[in-house]
């Protein structure tokens, strides 16, 4: 039995957020290099296999998923690099945190604005 | 030179080049988009695959990024796993089963970087 059990209470300061959401789309990349990486291994069977395997992935529902892999790309790289400049530079400062905080947010949603629109305007034109 | 900070038992290491595999694959991964989505013509068949692979130098730069990807995913699983896996047992096993899988992904992946040829060659 166990005397004590640690409660859990999550103050969901930005910073945590942003930590989980590098820690949940980091693992989502995993899923998705290895995913990348079994599609390539059927370059090995040569240019009719793998053309009629890349087929598959030509649909609209395999399109709006892209964007979602943006989405996670997109957050997982401005983050990452606002970690890096975090460790090594001066955003780690109080007032400085949250500023740097809201603009990689920011970029992220751009990225995923821009691009999702100019990736959904191709996928429905084709 | 003093290599004290290397010590695996630190994770000096592990912090430093998840840092610098990070960065390298943000560049290395703008690359790849940019070539593969702008300048490419969107759609991926096996000619379009086999040409570019057939340059040597998109096999030492596929070879990196395949490289860098593997290395920056283990970490990363791994720091998770220290996260959540309390028994020592358990952490050795899932540890050695993402080295494996690693290692695997990195020879499969290099012979096919490497036996893909020019097509029509």
């Amino acid at each position: 039995m166990k005397a004590y059990k640690p409660k859990r209470h999550y103050r969901w300061h930005p910073g945590f957020i942003a930590w989980l959401l590098h820690r949940l789309s980091g693992v989502a990349l995993a899923g998705y290099l290895l995913l990348h990486l079994w599609v390539l291994q059927n370059l090995a069977k040569g240019p009719a296999e793998f053309d009629q395997i890349m087929a598959m992935f030509d649909t609209l529902l395999v399109k709006v998923m892209e964007i979602g892999l943006l989405g996670v790309v997109a957050y997982h790289t401005i983050n990452g690099l606002r970690i890096v400049f975090m460790d090594f530079g001066p955003m780690a400062e109080k007032e400085k945190y949250i500023k740097y905080l809201a603009g990689a947010f920011a970029v992220v949603a751009i990225i995923i604005i821009v691009g999702g629109a100019s990736m959904l305007s191709h996928a429905l034109s084709r | 030179m003093n290599l004290k900070w290397i010590s695996g038992r630190t994770g000096t290491f592990d912090w430093l080049f998840q840092r610098v595999s990070g960065v390298f694959l943000a560049v290395a991964f703008a690359v790849h988009f940019i070539v593969l989505h702008f300048l490419g013509q969107g759609t991926f068949t096996y000619y379009s695959v086999a040409e570019r692979l057939a340059q040597p130098a998109w096999k030492v730069f596929d070879l990196c990024f395949l490289f860098f990807a593997l290395y920056h995913a283990v970490t990363g699983m791994r720091l998770i796993v220290d996260d959540y896996v309390h028994s020592a047992g358990w952490r050795t096993f899932l540890t050695c089963i993402l080295w494996v899988l690693a290692v695997f992904l990195f020879f499969s992946g290099a012979v096919i970087i490497f036996s893909i040829k020019a097509p029509g060659a």
